[in-house]
């Protein structure tokens, strides 16, 4: 009867729930899901005895349990970029709260709302090889002139469906409106040098190669490959292309976060906003920026020395509340799909 | 009604559990889908369905290239290491397409092993705009094909071992020449076969999921996904996969209706010859070693070498995993569920063959569509459905939600399991079960064995060598499946497949690299332990 009592365990197994409830915990739904982000959780528990139960994965599917599993498990959703967690906020999945005195002060008013906030930043800039294009080339480019005919066949940038150009794209919706985006997209498309393909480091890696003059690539990635963490090639690649800040005579640089929204009907809310609070201590702040190359969210921390190399005092766009990216997310897809952008 | 039994009723159960996924992406297809999107949808739908036939078609090409040409050469040719071949050209059904796609994005990209390598033996140079980019499309086809083809291969090779020898010597009795009795008289014969291979590799293409969405390629499979996540538009969603399953379903009515006619080459029929296999020297040896290193080479040694290449590389990345937390939740999600799988096959072959009712062997064909239906619509049809049932049955009975034990828990994972793997576990079951002469069920009863006794005392301890084949098939699914586990799994778990996916999907693929490596050595040893049962060259 060895084997019935197996067999009796095994299925008592697959009915132990997949939270305990309780008072000391926190469920992340996170869609960053670095292995420093896990080290975070640890520290947190350390210090407050909440434990942290992570489940990881794509945004949208994240998003899609927390919509069917219709509130009571998840706490927190954490993810890339505030064109999602303005969307989520959109579709009514989080509720206000993440409005302490600490958040408050923490960050800056343009880069939260009452449900979600920024935990680290980044800009989303443009590369180039300084071999093929010339400091006159360069001067005052903005992201506007990127549809420039002068780029024709020179320019590589993901696909349309990434969330990052998806946001990018909706911050200029909300500044020079739709007819003006869609044309600028058409634009842009008409300069790419290949049929958009692979990440953010793919593109900057086919300006390195030289496969193309400029690229659209958010800043930490550069950082990435600089530390040598993509290995000797790839840090030599980096070597061989340049950041530009673009819109600095204007509204400044397209600036995006990663964010922590507080999930509607969150049963642990407290311990979720004290995560939250957490993860813009100045502990956590340094412990982000030092692994995933991001920019801080809090004053008084420094990014790390290679992002700090990159250049710090450029103009970033603080006028474009990031909420926009969200609202002005479908206008964007649109814009680009429109435009025959891949 | 004496066939009324509980036989009937848990083979009914089952059923209606597969069926359910089924129905409700049938249900909706009625629905209205909003129409916020419809323009969008009306330019995309095109693209959706041009790029699924196109990887269908690459897909099928190089598997039938690769297959038949493998399946050839070691069928009926002797030459240097062509028993290592015989078994290690199924290797490469232990690298899942996404995995190979890692390593093929990582060998070909700028900058990457290639360029490293070539930089090694050549010096600096830029080498980049030389090395050719296999990705997109061309890289989607790629690794389906050298993931799959073994489909094609074992199939056709079993086929053409059991070709009577009688034909060959037809052939050279009519004066053919080599090629020509391979194209007039092997392959014809040999046809049901390569068709049923073609049609798994057909279904598997077509529900993958893991590869083209590396690639970002929007296939039927990935738009289905993407409409439900980003359009929020279920509806949408589920008339997609409306087309695609009645696409899946005429592949798999062939596929059954091919391996019935496969089963046509039987030794039993008569003047079977066992033929002596060609010796090759010379060039021609060479040639066929060559043709089957190369398939060999590629579906497993490069992508094998390319995540172990980075293993060694980045070792912290290794030190980093959970590897003893992975594998324990790999062996409870594979026990489980094998465990439960072969129980109800078990039941279901068994109500069949006692009741012997027609509705009954209905039914379980019924139950074994759920292996057309790909996991990530099967995913989506499970969430909605277990949140349907809640908000209207368990709300209206005004009993405390169940959601939380089956979205998101083991439970949930294994059903999911079951309605995909069921088909696997009853077939593998049944095929063995069939050769159990019926006369020593009655033989069993003239001597007062009940029912249950004659189940577990004879049954079981007979099909032994089937329910462990049937077991290590199933692991090598589960171990292998990626969107069921990605969208189910619950809290702070993980396996080898999905933690290989989040890294690739944070562009960390030198960290995917060790629980790909891992996912590889232990489909590797499966295939290995179940590899006599594939190949068996002599019927039981």
């Amino acid at each position: 009867m060895r084997l019935l009592s197996l067999i009796a365990i095994l299925f008592s197994l697959s009915f132990v729930p997949a939270i305990a409830d309780g008072h000391g915990i926190v469920n992340v739904y996170s869609a960053r899901h670095y292995d420093s982000d896990i080290q975070l959780y640890e520290k947190f528990t350390a210090k407050t005895g909440v434990k942290v139960y992570v489940v990881s994965g794509k945004s949208g599917a994240l998003e899609k349990r927390i919509i069917e599993e219709g509130g009571g498990t998840a706490d927190l959703y954490i993810t890339a970029d505030a064109g999602r967690c303005g969307a989520f906020k959109a579709k009514g999945m989080l509720q206000a709260g993440l409005s302490s005195d600490v958040i408050k002060s923490a960050v800056p008013k343009n880069f939260r709302t009452s449900s979600w906030v920024g935990i680290a930043k980044r800009a989303r800039i443009v590369y180039f090889a300084p071999e093929r294009v010339t400091g006159a080339e360069l001067a005052g480019l903005t992201y506007e002139s990127l549809a420039d005919p002068k780029w024709k066949g020179r320019l590589v940038i993901r696909k349309s469906n990434n969330i990052y150009n998806q946001s990018l794209v909706a911050s200029l919706i909300k500044n020079n409106g739709k007819k003006a985006t869609e044309a600028w997209a058409e634009g842009v498309v008409s300069n790419m040098a290949r049929t958009p393909k692979g990440n953010d480091r793919a593109q900057i890696m086919a300006v390195a190669a030289g496969e193309a003059d400029i690229a659209v690539a958010n800043t930490y990635y550069l950082a990435l490959m600089l530390s040598g963490k993509k290995g000797a090639e790839q840090q030599e690649a980096a070597k061989k292309v340049k950041p530009f800040f673009p819109n600095q005579d204007g509204r400044g640089t397209h600036m995006n976060i990663s964010c922590a929204g507080l999930v509607k009907g969150a049963p642990n809310k407290s311990n979720a906003i004290a995560l939250v609070e957490f993860l813009l201590s100045k502990e956590a702040q340094e412990h982000i920026v030092n692994n995933t190359f991001e920019y801080p969210m809090i004053a008084g921390v420094s990014p790390h020395e290679l992002v700090v190399n990159m250049g710090l005092d450029f103009k970033q766009d603080l006028k474009t509340k990031v909420v926009n990216y969200g609202k002005n997310q479908a206008a964007a897809v649109a814009a680009m799909t429109g435009a025959g952008w891949k | 009604m004496k066939t009324f039994n509980v036989w009937y009723i848990t083979s009914f159960i089952i059923s209606l559990i597969v069926i359910i996924p089924v129905l409700t992406v049938f249900s909706s297809y009625f629905d209205n889908t909003s129409d916020y999107f419809k323009l969008l949808k009306n330019t995309f739908l095109f693209e959706y369905i041009s790029n699924s036939i196109i990887l269908l078609i690459g897909v099928l090409f190089l598997t039938l290239i690769i297959g038949v040409s493998s399946a050839y050469i070691v069928s009926f040719y002797s030459f240097p290491f062509s028993n290592f071949f015989k078994w290690s050209l199924i290797l490469g059904f232990a690298v899942p397409p996404y995995i190979y796609a890692y390593s093929l994005t990582a060998f070909f990209e700028n900058y990457g092993t290639a360029y490293t390598i070539l930089k090694f033996f050549l010096g600096e140079g830029n080498y980049n705009t030389h090395i050719p980019k296999f990705d997109g499309m061309l890289g989607a086809i790629l690794s389906i094909s050298f993931s799959i083809y073994a489909y094609v291969y074992i199939l056709t090779r079993a086929s053409f071992y059991f070709q009577s020898n009688n034909l060959l010597e037809l052939g050279k009795n009519l004066g053919f020449s080599k090629i020509k009795t391979l194209f007039k008289i092997i392959l014809p014969s040999a046809r049901p076969a390569i068709v049923a291979g073609l049609s798994l590799v057909a279904m598997e293409t077509l529900s993958d999921f893991g590869a083209v969405d590396f690639f970002s390629i929007n296939t039927l499979t990935t738009a289905i996904y993407n409409s439900w996540l980003s359009f929020d538009d279920l509806a949408f969603s589920n008339q997609l996969s409306f087309y695609l399953l009645i696409f899946i379903f005429t592949l798999f009515i062939i596929e059954n209706f091919s391996r019935r006619n496969a089963k046509y080459h039987s030794p039993m029929q008569g003047g079977f010859k066992l033929k002596e296999k060609i010796k090759l020297r010379g060039l021609s040896s060479f040639s066929a070693f060559f043709i089957c290193f190369i398939i060999f080479f590629f579906s497993f040694v490069f992508p094998v070498c390319q995540m172990l290449y980075w293993t060694i590389l980045y070792p912290k990345n290794f030190f980093d995993l959970d590897i003893q937390n992975l594998f324990i939740n790999t062996i409870i999600l594979v026990s489980i569920s094998s465990l439960v799988l072969i129980i109800f096959s078990f039941i279901s072959n068994y109500g069949n063959r006692i009741s012997k009712s027609k509705f009954l062997s209905i039914l379980t064909t019924i139950s074994i569509s759920g292996y057309a239906l790909p996991g990530v619509i099967l995913a989506v049809a499970y969430i909605t459905f277990i949140a349907w049932f809640d908000n209207t049955i368990i709300n209206y009975l005004e009993i405390k939600s169940i959601k939380k034990l089956f979205i998101g828990s083991i439970l949930g994972l294994i059903l999911a399991y079951f309605v995909r793997f069921y088909s696997l576990s009853c077939n593998g079951i049944k095929s063995s079960y069939e050769k159990l002469n019926r006369s020593i069920d009655e033989s069993a009863y003239l001597a007062g064995y009940s029912k249950l006794r004659t189940f577990i005392h004879i049954h079981v301890p007979y099909l032994k060598s089937s329910i462990f084949f049937v077991f290590i098939l199933i692991s090598l699914e589960i171990i292998r499946e990626l969107p069921i586990t990605l969208i189910l799994r619950p809290f702070n778990f993980e396996t080898f497949a999905t933690t290989a996916y989040i890294y690739a999907s944070q562009d960390l693929l030198e960290a995917a690299a060790v629980p790909s490596l891992f996912l590889v050595i232990i489909a590797s040893l499966f295939i290995l332990f179940i590899s006599r049962y594939i190949l068996k060259e002599k019927y039981e």
